[in-house]
């Protein structure tokens, strides 16, 4: 059998094309492809090398549209012993090429040409083409037989000059063809085939014979004519070859000469091909085919077989129809081939069979088909075992790869170019799926195993390890789960064994293990984090978030919610790390030689990586590298060294792998089978890369360990900042985040920016101000945050810390080229600084309350000093705080409105504390004169709390009694009625239980109480609610005045009328004055009582006044009395103008020296509902007493 | 002789998702294969007469060697049969007709 027949083949003169002398063969192939375009020569082109001898015997030779045609069998063909029957199988012309640079010695080329021609006894036309020959070979004017030199010159020169030389070819080929046509109508030939028995004939067979001889010879002139491109001729031949065919039943000759009818008829219509034709066609090549059958003959059937024949009629048949409307009869017909196959004798025929069969079912589009005889192809030649029919084994089997979807990646991409390009009818409907089924994965696994199997021990036969590697690499891959232990063994040692045969630094396009996927792209540690800058704003951070949102990067935690559209900036000359999850799902280690990040852009260096899998495990593993310029970057995988080979792993091959193993179309996950989690799809984002940033470091002078405070604990932290970058620190601001941002006291801007620009590798070290805070509600908000959000796992470790974000850039470009740079501008960066605060326990405060503290006032006349002033007793004095930096009690005044705050701590730590209490004083209650009056700060001495002890601290608490008792204190809906004095009018309307609290706080506020443990500790203990709670529970007592103020002072000097007096608590600013005080024994001495009436009622009362000696008895009364007197102590009644005061004159007589206290002290008539309510008094009819605070008189005996 | 018949359901996209063997022959690993082989091929007759009939049952529509090959596109969506249920009644029909 013979590849690649077709019905027109039997128009088609042989031409052997044979090298002489030495051609190399690249050349070779050139000279070939030159002759092949002259395949077909137009009679018209010949009429001038044509020469009519004798009356041509192609009497219809169409001159004007037909031609001859070649058949160029390149190195020739041996002699056929079917030449006889058809001629279309003899080589009826001999070209030799021949390259003169190599073979200089013309003779000798022309004697080996003559040499090589003796073998083809047929040729009726022998030349020898000399390409290129020397100027001497084209001097050499010897005149040799049919050699024909072609001088050198250029291409198209040349092709003109062999289409000259092919068309004399033609010519003397017609010639020839005259000649053996007249030949044989008049002596007639002998024209036999194997299958004519080649025993001594009988005598009627010899009678048989010769009738039949007369059939063949005009099947034969037939043929020549068919050769000579007259088909018209041909066909009058053909068809008294038939009839006397027929006549003799030599069905072989029969089904031949009809062959050549139907060959006649297709040249003569010159391709044109209509319905009638087409069945015309049919109807014969069945007849032929079933003639051929016929021929058959029993009993030489084991040494010749008209088989072949009825097969290659067949194919013709099927090659003539093939198409896809006709599929269901070519199908038919090419089965009815293949069925033929197993008669056949030769296993070459059987191979050619299924050659032509699987390429005529590929031209229908039967791709499936094509690849089952395809691999039929290749088990043939895989049964030759050399090495030549294991290559084309190898490369049938290749093609086979594509149908059973075991493509090596290279041709796979080449015919997804062509698919494009051409879009095939067949292609259309059956191929569209591979984008739905991953390539490698279509569960005729058996199949595919088998395929890439026999390609493996093709390739391994063939020797070519590169191709046994690729497969090796598809089978291990794609079915590991299918494949033995021993048998991943054995392939991962095919796959060494090819490598040792390949190059160091081969490639393959076809990935074999590890499997490779993305594990994900760590953001920038915080450290490093970028900022889009914002042109137009000056705080250019705003509003960008950095390159991961918030400081905790979800992304790098694997939360799937927000990976859509990560945008990744990378910056030049700084290292990147990407993580990568590999797995090893077989049976054996393995050893990953390199692995690196594979980047198109080309603006990235990638660090290689060796790994060690053992077996059924996997790793993630980082891979890192620096960027190198500006652009974006395109990661599509890593490229892989291993097995000795270099990959490209796709990190979406295997994004699709996965993909399908979801859906139970891939047979299994290699990661899960090696006990890896299953991981979400990691997308690879748009990566950036900026030009270098500048790159700020901190460090915490001291250490990076945490900063140990005690609650409330204050303490100055440095902080370095190094550039670390390559470019200069432009821009830096200092912002804080996280919890607890009221700790940071203050952080020293100024130093910062004073530092700027700050050059590479140059530093700055800030100092920030800390304060502990307080533990209790620290702990439960961490609690809190935790529970809010699963992924802040680093702010659970850092705590309840506070952070200070530094906000830096570099070079900002020149306003002027903002909008023609907008995209353009380098973005800044932020570093997060954790400051690392571990807050102790440290003093803890137990509890608080207010004591009152009874110290008497030393009755004096310096009480009038305050009657100079405007009437107005809010109106303070001068301030004595600025004098004294320690409480002291006016020895006039009394302690009467003296509060002491005790606290009380406990020391649970294993220091020594010391506190100091410091009160701000402010002289005045009334909000709107703090402008104006100066504060004051009272130090008081330290206090020491040694390790598990208990201290009390007190704190004294003054001048913060409200001026007067107003109902609206008890009650806002009793407002007073606009009472208008020289005070401030609204000051009675606001005074509300509000005005109360905010007195309260400012109060509070103002004390502080500090503490110091050691050399470097030291803070404030936060007490404000514990004061409130202790104040809260008494403000009456402590803010409220009396409604009644008594006071006392000596007459005697005889200010007339002295005026008001105010002897309110809060305003007690008096001042002292010693030497008027004096107060001597044996002396009348004139004194008064003051009584105030500090609300907004007249008030009328019953007043009374004692006088107690040290031991408390009343001196005034009584047998024993020590102290005579003048005027009414008793029973005075009274009534006092609200706000306004009242003084009582009387004199006390002293006989003894001594100390004595004299109080005042009233019954209220008819009291109204403030008062009540200020004493407590439930009862309506209780009469309301009110005492004064103690007076001391210090009377001197006479001196 | 012994009659093996190979019997395989094949959904969209031309994914097996049920094969069984069934017969008296003694079972060869490469028949095995090649009967795959050979059913893989017919796909593509199968997909054309699919096309052209509305019956489910095609009749012979392939044959290779002594292979024949009797198709019933049977379109199932879905994946890979794995009930073992479904097997043992497969085989049981099976062992009525042959």
């Amino acid at each position: 059998m013979e590849p690649d027949v077709s019905i027109e083949t039997s128009s088609m003169i042989r031409i052997a094309v044979l090298p002489i002398g030495d051609v190399p063969p690249s050349l070779l192939r050139d000279y070939h492809s030159m002759l092949l375009r002259h395949h077909t020569i137009p009679l018209s082109t010949i009429s001038s090398f044509y020469t009519e001898h004798q009356k041509s015997p192609f009497a219809h030779q169409p001159w004007d549209a037909g031609s001859l045609r070649f058949k160029f069998m390149l190195g020739g063909a041996p002699p056929s012993p079917w030449e006889d029957f058809q001629s279309h199988r003899k080589i009826l012309a001999v070209i030799g090429i021949c390259h003169c640079p190599s073979s200089p010695d013309l003779d000798l080329v022309s004697d080996q040409f003559n040499a090589a021609c003796k073998g083809y006894s047929s040729a009726l036309v022998e030349r020898c083409f000399a390409f290129w020959p020397s100027d001497s070979q084209l001097e050499d004017g010897k005149k040799r037989e049919n050699l024909v030199l072609f001088p050198p010159s250029d291409r198209s020169t040349q092709e003109f000059h062999l289409q000259t030389m092919m068309q004399d070819i033609a010519a003397s080929l017609l010639m020839e063809f005259e000649k053996w046509v007249l030949k044989a109508e008049s002596a007639g030939t002998i024209l036999k085939t194997p299958l004519d028995s080649q025993a001594t004939l009988s005598s009627e067979e010899v009678i048989k014979a010769k009738k039949r001889r007369l059939a063949r010879a005009q099947k034969t002139i037939g043929d020549y004519c068919l050769l000579a491109g007259s088909p018209v001729d041909a066909n009058a031949h053909y068809s008294t070859a038939l009839e006397l065919a027929r006549l003799t039943a030599d069905f072989f000759w029969y089904a031949g000469a009809l062959e050549g009818s139907v060959c006649a008829i297709l040249v003569d219509r010159m391709g044109q091909k209509d319905v009638s034709i087409e069945d015309e066609v049919r109807y014969r090549y069945n007849s032929v085919i079933v003639h051929y059958r016929k021929s058959f003959i029993q009993d030489n059937a084991q040494r010749v077989s008209p088989l072949t024949f009825e097969l290659e009629a067949i194919l013709k048949l099927a090659r003539f129809l093939c198409r896809r409307e006709l599929a269901k009869e070519v199908v038919e017909l090419l089965t009815n081939a293949a069925d033929g196959a197993k008669s056949l004798i030769d296993a070459s025929d059987r191979l050619i069979l299924y050659v032509e069969v699987a390429r005529l079912f590929g031209t229908l589009g039967y791709q499936r088909k094509a690849a089952f005889f395809s691999r039929q192809v290749a088990q043939l030649y895989l049964q030759q075992e050399n090495r030549l029919a294991a290559i084309s084994a190898m490369q049938v089997l290749a093609m086979t790869t594509k149908a059973y979807r075991v493509q090596s990646r290279v041709s796979a991409s080449r015919h997804s170019l062509s698919n494009e390009t051409e879009s095939g009818h067949a292609d259309s409907g059956k191929m569209h799926h591979q984008s739905v089924v991953s390539l490698f994965e279509s569960q005729w696994s058996t199949l595919q195993m088998v395929v890439l199997r026999e390609i493996l021990l093709s390739a391994v036969r063939a020797g070519d390890p590169l191709a046994a590697w690729s497969a090796a690499a598809r089978l291990l891959r794609s079915y590991y789960p299918l494949i033995t232990p021993a048998g991943q063994n054995g392939l991962a040692s095919a796959l060494t064994n090819s490598a040792e045969r390949l190059p160091s630094g081969t490639r393959c396009a076809d990935p074999a293990l590890p499997f490779i996927r993305l594990y994900s792209f760590p953001l920038h540690p915080s450290q490093m984090d970028i900022v889009k800058r914002n042109p137009g704003r000056e705080d250019w951070w705003a509003g960008s978030a950095p390159s991961g949102p918030f400081i905790y990067t979800p992304f790098s935690k694997g939360e799937p919610n927000d990976n859509n559209k990560q945008d990744l900036v990378w910056v030049v000359g700084e290292p990147i790390q990407v993580l990568v999850e590999l797995a090893n799902p077989c049976g054996f280690d393995l050893r990953v030689d390199s692995i690196y990040l594979s980047v198109q852009s080309g603006n990235f260096d990638s660090f290689p990586l060796s790994v060690d899998l053992p077996p059924n495990s996997s790793q993630v593993i980082t891979l890192s590298g620096i960027p190198t310029s500006v652009g974006p970057v395109v990661i599509p995988g890593c490229t892989v060294h291993c097995f000795g080979v270099i990959t490209e792993h796709l990190f979406r091959d295997v994004d699709n792998l996965l993909l399908g193993a979801t859906q139970g179309l891939v047979l299994s996950d290699p990661f899960r089978c090696c006990g890896s989690p299953r991981l979400r799809n990691v997308s690879v984002p748009n990566i950036s890369v900026v030009p270098p940033l500048p790159l700020l470091v901190s460090q915490v002078v001291g250490g990076d360990g945490a900063i140990v405070l005690y609650e409330g604990e204050i303490r100055d932290v440095w902080i370095k900042l190094a550039n670390a970058g390559t470019v200069p620190v432009e821009q830096a601001h200092i912002s804080l985040s996280g919890k607890n941002q009221d700790s940071v006291i203050s952080i020293a801007y100024e130093t910062l920016k004073s530092a700027l620009p700050l050059k590479p590798g140059s530093e700055v070290t800030i100092p920030v101000t800390l304060k502990a805070w307080r533990l209790g509600s620290g702990e439960t908000d961490a609690t809190a945050g935790k529970s809010a959000s699963g992924s802040m796992v680093r702010n659970v470790k850092d705590g309840n810390s506070p952070s200070l974000l530094i906000h830096y850039a570099g070079i900002f470009w020149p306003v002027g080229d903002l909008e023609t740079n907008k995209s353009s501008v380098p973005p800044g960066r932020r570093l997060v600084v954790p400051l690392q605060v571990c807050v102790m326990q440290g003093l803890s405060f137990v509890k608080a309350r207010l004591l009152s503290m009874e110290i008497p006032a030393h009755v004096g006349e310096s009480l009038s000093s305050l009657a100079n002033g405007d009437g107005n007793p809010l109106d303070e004095a001068v301030g004595y705080g600025q004098r004294d930096r320690l409480v002291k009690i006016d020895p006039f005044r009394g302690s009467w409105g003296l509060r002491f705050l005790e606290l009380e701590l406990s020391n649970p730590t294993d220091v020594v504390f010391e506190i100091s209490v410091s009160v701000q004083l402010e002289k005045s209650s009334n909000e709107e004169n703090l402008s104006v009056n100066c504060a004051a700060e009272y130090g008081y001495p330290k206090t020491r709390i040694d390790r598990d002890y208990f201290a009390r601290v007190l704190i004294p608490l003054e001048h913060f009694k409200l001026p007067f008792l107003d109902d609206s204190i008890f009650s806002k809906d009793l407002q007073s009625d606009g009472y208008t004095g020289s005070r401030n009018p609204s000051f009675s309307e606001r005074n509300t239980k509000a005005e109360l609290n905010a007195s309260i706080k400012n109060l509070i506020s103002r004390i502080k109480v500090r503490w110091q443990s050691g050399r470097n500790s030291s803070g404030e203990l936060n007490i404000k609610d514990a004061i409130q709670a202790a104040l809260q529970s008494s403000v009456m007592d402590v803010l409220l005045p009396d409604p009644l103020t008594f006071g006392f002072r000596l007459a005697r000097n005889g200010y007339g009328s002295p005026g008001k007096l105010d002897v309110k608590e809060s305003d007690t600013s008096i001042q002292a004055s010693a030497s008027k005080n004096t107060v001597i024994a044996h002396d009348m001495t004139p004194m008064e009582v003051l009584v105030r009436n500090n609300t907004k009622e007249t008030i009328k009362m019953n007043l009374s006044v004692t006088c107690r000696d040290v031991a408390g008895k009343n001196c005034v009364e009584g047998t024993k009395a020590t102290v005579l007197w003048a005027g009414v102590l008793s029973g005075i009644t009274m009534e006092v103008p609200p706000l306004e005061e009242i003084k009582h004159c009387f004199s006390l007589y002293f006989l003894v020296p001594g100390e004595y206290t004299l109080v005042a002290a009233a019954v209220i008539d008819d009291a109204n509902d403030v008062l009540r309510a200020r004493a407590k008094s439930d009862l309506p009819d209780e009469p309301i007493f009110c005492r004064g605070p103690p007076f001391h008189v210090r009377v001197h005996g006479n001196a | 002789m012994a009659t093996t018949a190979c019997f395989i359901i094949v959904s969209r996209n031309d994914i097996p998702i049920y094969e069984a063997e069934v017969g008296s022959a003694a079972k060869r690993e490469d028949a095995a294969q090649l009967h795959q082989f050979v059913l893989h091929a017919a796909l593509d007759i199968v997909q054309d007469l699919a096309w052209t009939t509305s019956a489910m049952f095609l009749k012979a529509i392939d044959r290779f060697n002594d292979l024949v090959i009797l198709l019933n596109p049977l379109y199932l969506p879905g994946s890979r049969i794995a009930s073992s249920h479904f097997d043992t009644k497969v085989r049981a029909l099976a062992r009525k007709y042959l």
